[in-house]
């Protein structure tokens, strides 16, 4: 259902589906059932039928019931609703399978920045690739992403991925996506953060290897050049 | 009689209703100021009464990331999104508004050596004029109505290749970048932006 409405492009964006699906159903049952007795009693007790209400104060047990035991099945199915969400929340941000290439977001007014660590697949080295609003990975690969934000809150949103994480001022968020359909997706900033809000997109590019190690090598030279000339360089200086 | 009450009431209508352009700088205010005169403390610069020309060639260019789009440059990330808001009708429309309003004299916040920015600003004055007041035909802009802090900010930009690196994208920023590659260092920037001040009286 979910999947024909928004592409799933993530290896956890089907599970996350699952448990909207779940939630829809059970739900639309529930819906379905109120329906069908708010018509039937309207249909039932017309004025023509029954011309005389009665008042049910529901003290005793005989008409307290029909409350009770609907409550139980209520809660029982929220039960189920918060198994099923925790299980997704646990595999999507409590754990964090072994990284294969690690990335660095960083949220600021009005862009994004991210950092690929280049061909020796290390961040801050000088063959990082810096771009702006657009960011371009491999399929099959699990990313670690560091999450920042440089000035005010900003929240990292890929709908494809089913992803959204908020980038906090002083913290450095890590997460881990794992893109399963190369092409081109929407990213979208998903928290106020002020008046260019609206038009903070960016652009993901989901590729193959070879598309990406294309893409490096292509980036690669001027990024260098770049590097050393402005902090990151000073940056590996003082970690070393 | 009824031609009279109908040119009087189009000219009133013309007259008082607000153009377009200043509709559309009402977006502009929140960072620019209400005159235009720019806020240092959000990093944008006095626009008020910069030249038609320059300022349309500045707002498409960021529109089109040409300029604002370099991962260090945090200004001109905050510019391009609002150009981007703009169509190409919006950018004329702006810009006649701006260039119209009331330049202002900026605030003096640099205190450089003046001998030595003006031996420096004879390679400047070859495009920008010898009274900074810009050359249409070369697209140099004039550099006396913008704030001087804004202006050395601009130089290591140029310099540091973070504004008119490529020729492609900013073909006049990209004529611009060597000559602030002139510039030996900070110092330098601050003496030729102080004479440039100095030529406003
Ligand atoms: C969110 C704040 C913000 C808004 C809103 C904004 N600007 Fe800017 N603008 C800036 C900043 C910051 C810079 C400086 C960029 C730099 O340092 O490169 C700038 C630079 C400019 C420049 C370049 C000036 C020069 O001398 O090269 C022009 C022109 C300009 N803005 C016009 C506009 C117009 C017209 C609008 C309204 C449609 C507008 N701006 C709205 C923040 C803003
Ligand atoms: C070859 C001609 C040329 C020379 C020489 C030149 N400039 Fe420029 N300058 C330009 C052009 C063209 C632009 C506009 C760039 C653009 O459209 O983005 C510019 C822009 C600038 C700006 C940015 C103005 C703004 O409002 O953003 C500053 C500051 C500047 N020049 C200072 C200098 C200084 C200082 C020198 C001398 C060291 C100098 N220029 C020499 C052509 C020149
Ligand atoms: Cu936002």
């Amino acid at each position: 259902m979910m999947e024909q409405i928004i592409t799933q492009a993530s290896s956890y964006a089907a599970q996350i589906d699952n448990v909207i699906h779940l939630i829809a159903a059970i739900v639309g049952v529930w819906l379905a059932v109120a329906f069908y007795v708010f018509f039937s009693f309207i249909f039932k007790y017309t004025r023509k039928r029954h011309p005389k209400a009665a008042y049910i104060t529901g003290e005793t047990h005989e008409d307290g019931k029909w409350v009770h035991r609907a409550h139980f099945v209520v809660i029982a199915c929220d039960v189920v609703i918060l198994v099923f969400a925790a299980m997704a929340w646990h595999h999507v941000k409590q754990q964090l399978p072994p990284a294969e290439a690690t990335i660095r977001i960083v949220g600021q007014q009005w862009a994004w920045k991210f950092t690929d660590p280049g061909l020796d697949n290390q961040l801050d080295t000088v063959d990082d690739i810096n771009t702006i609003d657009e960011l371009h990975v491999k399929v099959n690969t699990v990313y670690h992403f560091k999450l920042e934000a440089k000035d005010v809150l900003h929240s990292f949103s890929v709908p494809v991925f089913r992803l959204k994480q908020d980038a906090i001022p002083g913290r450095v968020i890590t997460g881990w996506f794992k893109p399963t359909k190369t092409g081109e997706y929407d990213i979208q900033c998903a928290e106020m953060c002020g008046i260019g809000h609206g038009v903070m997109a960016a652009k993901i590019v989901v590729e193959t290897p070879e598309a990406h190690a294309a893409w490096l090598e292509q980036h690669k030279s001027q990024n260098i050049t770049q590097n050393i000339k402005t902090k990151n360089l000073k940056k590996l200086a003082i970690n070393k | 009689m009824k031609l009279v009450f109908t040119l009087a009431f189009l000219l009133s209508t013309t007259t008082f209703a607000k153009s377009r352009g200043e509709e559309l700088f009402n977006l502009c205010m929140s960072c620019h100021g209400q005159q235009g005169y720019g806020n240092h403390k959000v990093g944008a610069p006095a626009i008020a009464g910069l030249p038609k020309w320059y300022i349309t060639k500045q707002l498409t260019i960021f529109a089109s990331g040409g300029r604002g789009k370099h991962p260090d440059d945090d200004a001109g990330n905050r510019m391009r999104p609002m150009a981007r808001t703009l169509t190409p009708e919006d950018i004329k429309d702006v810009a006649d508004y701006v260039s119209i309003l009331k330049p202002q004299t900026p605030e003096k916040t640099l205190h450089g050596d003046l001998e030595k920015g003006k031996a420096l600003f004879v390679v400047c004055a070859a495009c920008h004029g010898q009274n900074g007041d810009g050359n249409e035909v070369l697209h140099a802009p004039t550099l006396k109505i913008s704030n001087d802090w804004y202006l050395v900010t601009q130089l290591k930009n140029f310099k540091n290749k973070i504004r008119g690196a490529d020729a492609v994208t900013d073909a006049f920023g990209a004529t611009m970048s060597p000559m602030a590659a002139t510039l030996p260092d900070e110092e330098a920037m601050k003496n030729v932006i102080t004479y440039v001040q100095s030529l406003k009286q």
